[in-house]
């Protein structure tokens, strides 16, 4: 999205983080973490609300993994459920073939995602625009294939089936735990990076590549390891994510949908933003579940979604938080500004 | 491998070769000339598909008679999506529109199956099952006809897009759109034109793929990944190159699918990924559109 003027990295420093609307709106938000952080223990915690967080902290964590390499570097990363599956299905298998614990197993599938990103960024990130997003697609998909034909090593059709969390009545707790801390630790790497060389790197990136080049700045190493880390907070995603459901299946944790997910709730919150992914999880499943519930749809929640990603598209591609924060009134001329901007 | 394998195996490559000719070839004009990769391109595909069917189940419409009919309806629709929706945001950045189309797809999906269940359908006219034989090599009727119209077809849009007005104020608009549009070309109707094209194509592609192989609400996206890597391995944007790029595609697909039929798909993404790493530009050279 190169050709977008963004916002200069804000909350680059302490100073001035708690000063004006953008310190009430900074205060709000960390008392909406620490509410996040206490949630299990309050009396109205009930097992649908923690199941429900739980997704949305994951969905959170994984767009924050995407803003890395799809807000700040700028490349339309449209495989990123690839990581999520290979950290699913190396947790998982770590867990059953080689009898590991969760965290060493996790720490596995992790590596893995890592790995493979490097090792597939290193030539694809050469490839610009139309032709890097399509080749993420082409090596997500390709993937799923083949988790789902490779019977022998990852079960196949039939999946993997995975130990229970034990104690069982922790369960929900537990999980509910590692995806707040991931998302907050996703939080924190971003602030990390941005204050140093590699952030700037990746905006220099985004605006200019050749530009970046000549500076001096090493923007292959740069690309990979946006690549990298955001197949880092996939895959720990995808770890997490199989250890709670219990069971991997290859159509399951390379279906499109989430990256599509992803990238949803960087737009909605804003990419290139540090908050913008997280609060976008929210925004995304608040909307989505307005949507289903207003509207008696049954089977088509995909065409639910379809149309959400479409109006973002066309009125809001730079998501909502504008309006939220009330740096700009919601009118119809603002929601009509992306098309007058963009039409032929 | 034995001979009569290896000649069959040709064969049949070379008359995949022309509907996936088609495939592409819409989709390479909407990319070349409006600069977007067009994910629904499949699910249009599928809505072809799904016309033929209809006609053919209920009102008994030959499946070849039907191939204008669902031409036709698919570039009225087309020539709407493009003129009511893409064009509102179509110079907002690579993700905007990526992720609009992508939208689009996710819907007539949902949609046809909702609709229309997801059930393997086939059209089965009296003379699907025949065919005629070369030596031992067997040449179904439907499939050499589909072969022949595809060509038809791709030779029709060359002409057009080569000695008619309209035609080349698309390619025109695709060169240089300010200079097109000082000449007096009208881009908003020149992008529908050309999108409503490429619909109109993938449309007919959808009826002659229907006639050969079963067909179900979710076809399409393979063949939208099928239609990019053909047009990248011909180079963007020229007619001989997707030609030769679904020729060359067409062989990967049919022999990969005699060594390793359950990778088939793996395998054309994985030559994807090797052609856009070492030749981006594709086999046949650099694009003409721009």
């Amino acid at each position: 999205m190169s050709d977008q003027k963004k916002a200069p990295i804000r909350f680059s420093s302490l100073d001035g983080l708690f000063k004006g609307r953008q310190g009430v709106l900074f205060s709000i938000f960390l008392l909406f973490i620490l509410f996040l952080g206490v949630f299990p223990f309050l009396p109205f915690a009930s097992g649908f609300w923690l199941n429900t967080l739980t997704l949305i902290l994951l969905l959170a964590a994984m767009s924050i993994g995407w803003n890395f390499i799809g807000g700040y570097t700028g490349y339309a990363a449209f495989g990123n459920v690839a990581f999520f599956g290979i950290g699913a299905y190396g947790t998982g298998l770590s867990m059953i073939r080689l009898g590991l614990s969760f965290f060493p197993a996790l720490l596995i599938g992790a590596v893995a995602a890592m790995v493979f990103a490097i090792l597939i960024g290193l030539p694809i990130l050469r490839l610009k625009g139309h032709y890097f997003a399509i080749a993420t697609v082409a090596i997500a998909t390709a993937l799923g294939e083949i988790a789902d034909s490779w019977t022998s090593f990852t079960g196949g059709a039939a999946g993997i089936t995975l130990p229970f969390f034990d104690p069982i009545e922790w369960s929900g707790q537990f999980f509910y735990y590692m995806a707040y801390l991931l998302a907050i630790g996703g939080l924190l790497l971003t602030w990390f990076i941005l204050n140093r060389k590699m952030g700037y790197s990746w905006v220099a990136i985004r605006e200019d590549e050749d530009a970046a080049n000549m500076m001096g700045i090493n923007t292959t190493w740069s690309k990979v390891m946006a690549f990298a880390l955001s197949a880092l907070m996939a895959g720990l995603a995808g770890g997490i994510y199989a250890y709670w459901k219990t069971f991997v299946l290859a159509e399951e944790v390379f279906k499109i949908e989430y990256t599509l997910q992803m990238i949803l709730a960087a737009v909605l919150g804003g990419t290139g933003t540090i908050f913008g992914p997280f609060i976008g999880a929210f925004i995304y499943y608040i909307l989505i579940t307005l949507l289903v519930f207003f509207l008696p749809v049954g089977q088509l929640h995909a065409t639910i979604l379809g149309a959400i990603i479409i109006l973002v598209m066309v009125f809001t591609p730079k998501g909502l938080m504008d309006f939220i924060s009330g740096r700009k009134k919601l009118s119809i001329n603002a929601l009509l500004e992306n098309i007058r901007t963009y039409r032929v | 491998m034995e001979t009569l394998q290896l000649t069959q195996g040709v064969v049949n490559a070379i008359l995949l070769s022309g509907t996936l000719t088609l495939v592409a070839i819409g989709f390479s004009i909407v990319w070349g000339i409006l600069n977007i990769i067009n994910l629904a391109h499949g699910a249009f595909l599928m809505v072809g598909a799904y016309i033929t069917y209809w006609l053919f189940t209920l009102y008994g419409v030959d499946p070849f008679l039907s191939l204008p009919i669902s031409m036709l309806t698919m570039f009225v629709v087309g020539y709407m999506v493009q003129r009511y929706l893409i064009n509102l945001v179509i110079r907002a950045p690579l993700l905007v529109t990526f992720l609009l189309t992508f939208a689009l797809e996710i819907i007539i999906i949902n949609l046809a199956t909702f609709f229309w269940k997801g059930d393997l359908r086939s059209v089965t006219p009296d003379y699907a099952g025949l065919g005629f034989t070369i030596g031992d090599v067997q040449i179904p009727y439907v499939r050499l006809a589909a072969f022949v119209i595809s060509l038809v077809l791709t030779g029709l849009l060359h002409v057009f897009m080569t000695y008619t007005k309209t035609g080349n104020a698309i390619r025109a608009t695709g060169m240089d759109i300010d200079a097109a549009r000082l000449q007096g070309v009208r881009i908003p109707q020149t992008y529908a034109l050309t999108y409503a094209l490429g619909t109109a194509l993938a449309a007919g592609a959808g009826t002659l793929i229907s006639i050969s192989f079963p067909i179900d609400p979710t076809m399409g996206g393979a063949y939208t990944l099928r239609a990019f890597v053909i047009c990248v391995l011909g180079g963007l944007g020229s007619i001989p190159g997707v030609i030769l790029g679904a020729l060359l595609f067409s062989f990967i697909e049919v022999f990969s699918g005699i060594w390793a039929p359950s990778l088939k798909d793996a395998i054309a993404l994985l030559v994807l990924v090797l052609v856009l790493i070492f030749r981006p530009s594709g086999i046949a050279g650099k694009a003409f559109y721009h």
